[in-house]
């Protein structure tokens, strides 16, 4: 859907919500957007604990056991993002937009490479000043990775895209090679700035920077609503 | 008719990917458009999908090589 020129997207905020329910949701919005039934979604959530697998990873960058790992409530999951290993948890804001490369005229590289730019905006509004490291993607800060990124592309159609650190437990890392990199360091903007801005502020600022930066309005909406908008055939996109 | 099945062009062409899976075997029926096998760089997973309706006839580019993208790894017998 096209409005002057501008894409008109949606913005569903699932809130905390485990990552298997959540993922399916974004399969069945993907499988949406793919037969033509879905305008471009934006999907944020923030997972209970979780160690997530990545398509290049390897259960050896876990570093605790199964029984430790059970006694802090921390469960694994292969999934088929790229990238390898990481946390994701409470105060954690993971975002997974679904656009077509072909709308948004970038190619896979180009498109990773935005959402880096897109988090460097946000974190420079809470004077957070990051860069990318060659070899790393990701977006850090001083020498700790702050954001990370790691998307899957079907029919030029994304899913998957990136999270971010705004005030998560930073110890959960250290069970992990965090992307399959020895001890590398990890932050939040809590831990930079002694203090975490409120996570819904945050989504404010979020999505003012995304519709800028992929010039695209969105309607906020929910799972519900756009699960009774799915259900229904003979609505437009 | 024989397809090719090749890496998508979403990405850079001078992009190196590795296969992590074949999805379908040599001989298995497919529909156009369902997935065929997984390609990542480090941080980006494509999907190979399939060209047309038909049978898988060959892999070309097993698990855990690169190729750049564009490369044919497989072939297709359509129906």
């Amino acid at each position: 859907m096209m409005a002057a020129g501008k894409q008109v997207g949606l913005w569903l905020d699932l809130g905390l919500m485990p990552y298997v329910p959540s993922f399916d949701i974004q399969g069945q919005i993907l499988q949406a957007r793919m037969e033509g039934r879905l305008t471009p979604t934006v999907i944020l959530q923030e997972n209970p604990p979780i160690f997530t697998i990545g398509r290049s990873g390897s259960r050896n960058n876990i570093l605790s056991s199964t029984e430790e790992l059970q006694q802090r409530g921390i469960d694994v999951l292969e999934v088929n993002r790229g990238g390898d290993v990481t946390y994701h948890g409470p105060g954690q804001l993971v975002v997974s937009p679904l656009f077509y490369l072909g709308d948004i005229g970038l190619n896979a590289n180009q498109y990773l490479h935005r959402l880096e730019d897109v988090l460097m905006e946000l974190l420079a509004r809470y004077d957070i000043h990051t860069h990318k490291t060659e070899g790393f993607p990701g977006v850090w800060h001083e020498e700790s990775k702050i954001a990370s990124v790691g998307i899957a592309v079907k029919h030029g159609f994304t899913f998957h895209g990136f999270s971010l650190n705004v005030d998560p437990n930073l110890d959960a890392f250290n069970l992990i090679n965090p992307c399959g990199v020895r001890r590398m360091r990890v932050s939040s903007i809590r831990q930079v700035l002694g203090q975490a801005p409120p996570m819904a502020e945050v989504k404010t600022q979020l999505k003012e920077i995304v519709e800028k930066s992929f010039k695209m309005e969105t309607r906020i909406t929910s799972w519900p609503d756009l699960l009774k908008h799915l259900e229904c055939e003979s609505c437009n996109p | 008719m024989r397809y090719d099945i090749e890496i998508p062009p979403t990405a850079d062409g001078a992009l190196e990917v590795t296969i992590v899976s074949w999805i379908k075997n040599v001989g298995d029926q497919v529909s156009k458009g369902q997935d065929l096998a997984e390609a990542t760089t480090e941080k980006i997973t494509l999907y190979v999908t399939a060209p047309a309706q038909g049978t898988l006839t060959q892999i070309f580019v097993q698990v855990g090589f690169k190729v750049k993208v564009g490369t044919v790894i497989g072939s297709l017998e359509g129906i």
